[in-house]
């Protein structure tokens, strides 16, 4: 089957070789907690090792912000802006919307003209001040998603957490729309934040169902070794397991 | 008696007339040849980016609006939204959008009824504005820019 490879190869591997084609693939994640970097790594490593063209659809970081912050991580996002590989588009989601739904739009001209097949969206939790109404609102981004897939395009999209820790309630119904979802969690272990990764749903796809530690290096996401001798991990303050704990106690002794 | 100062009434001899009228004409020829040093010095820089600043730049908003849209060359919004992101009222900057669409630095296309604003995708203007923009990083050269905006706006 083939697969839309992140080129971070712990997670390519979790998700058994990257995301379908075409599909919107959701991260979510508390701030700070790297949904833009992984993000600005999907569209990077896809133009430099997969010579797939991205583009960034931005509703509120100003693009000169993304060229500073790829830059730390050794991306050339200005480069990449110059040679037509990338653009990253800052705009509002109701002009985005009305704008996909046009033909010969912005988002639909960058796609020919540059032969665009990678797209972050950052982020989808802005299109929720375009209606009140749940049912609305589910509408608008199923619309908006079937777009950019219309477009031929493999969507990243983020999601913002309200929570920093402790439990999460996400918002059902965009966990309906988007075809992978990807949670990303600060996790409290013996007074020290860790952060960690989950596949949660990857639709017509078996995934990975452990829950990896990750860094944000020097060069972008580093997936690590899952979490061992955790529970309670997604609730953001794990304990250990009965086993460990009964190890602590009596054989390590 | 009568207290009041007594204020010496200048001479209007003729010929401290013709004093005086020699040296208003020598004021003002130090005058116009200031003004004429100042404007040499102030038009001391590439003929291209001094057109761009008299005839398309010519105010201050026009001048943040092309630096934001020369640091965000793909962002294509309303004028409600530019106004947002630069921190000024929509009053004040649609028509500075407007008139940079007129001189073709921006273009505008209407989605649905409503005006989108983005940057010409021309690459001359593109190259101009970048110029510019670069330009101004530089102490002098912002100087004379300034010097050029407020002679405009009088």
């Amino acid at each position: 089957m083939e697969r839309v490879e992140t080129g971070i190869a712990e997670l390519d591997e979790m998700l058994r070789g990257g995301f379908l084609p075409q599909t919107a693939n959701m991260v979510e994640g508390a701030p700070g907690t790297g949904k833009t970097t992984l993000g600005m790594q999907f569209i990077y490593n896809g133009i430099v090792k997969y010579d797939e063209p991205g583009l960034i659809l931005t509703f509120e970081e100003f693009p000169q912000q993304y060229y500073r912050d790829a830059a730390s991580f050794g991306w050339d996002f200005r480069a990449l802006e110059r040679a037509d590989r990338l653009r990253v588009i800052m705009t509002s989601p109701e002009v985005s919307r009305v704008d996909l739904e046009t033909v010969g739009g912005t988002i639909e001209s960058a796609v020919h003209d540059m032969g665009a097949r990678r797209i972050l969206v950052d982020s989808l939790s802005h299109f929720e001040r375009l209606t009140e109404d749940p049912i609305e609102l589910r509408s608008i981004q199923y619309s908006f998603i079937n777009a950019l897939k219309r477009e031929g395009l493999t969507a990243m999209l983020t999601k913002e957490s309200e929570a920093i820790l402790g439990e999460v309630y996400s918002d059902e119904s965009v966990a309906f729309v988007a075809d992978s979802y990807l949670l990303l969690r600060y996790v409290e272990i013996e007074s020290a934040i860790h952060k960690a990764l989950l596949v949660l749903k990857l639709r017509g796809s078996d995934h990975a169902k452990d829950i990896r530690q990750f860094q944000v290096t020097e060069k972008g996401i580093r997936l690590q070794a899952r979490f061992e001798g955790q529970e309670g991990l997604m609730s953001g303050s794990p304990h250990r397991s009965m086993a460990d704990s009964f190890v602590e106690a009596f054989v390590r002794k | 008696m009568d207290e009041r100062v007594q204020i010496p009434l200048p001479c209007l001899s003729s010929s401290w007339l013709r004093t005086e009228r020699l040296r208003t004409q020598k004021e003002v020829g130090h005058l116009a040849m200031s003004e004429d040093f100042t404007s040499k010095l102030m038009n001391d820089m590439d003929p291209a980016l001094l057109d761009f600043i008299k005839t398309k730049v010519n105010s201050f908003i026009k001048w943040d609006l092309i630096r934001f849209f020369y640091e965000n060359p793909h962002t294509a919004d309303t004028a409600q939204n530019v106004a947002r992101y630069t921190g000024r009222h929509v009053d004040a900057i649609e028509p500075e959008l407007e008139g940079l669409v007129k001189d073709n630095v921006m273009q505008e296309h209407k989605i649905d009824g409503t005006t989108i604003y983005s940057l010409v995708p021309d690459e001359e203007t593109r190259s101009l504005v970048e110029q510019f923009v670069l330009a101004c990083e530089d102490r002098h050269f912002r100087v004379k820019a300034v010097y050029h905006i407020i002679k405009n706006m009088r």
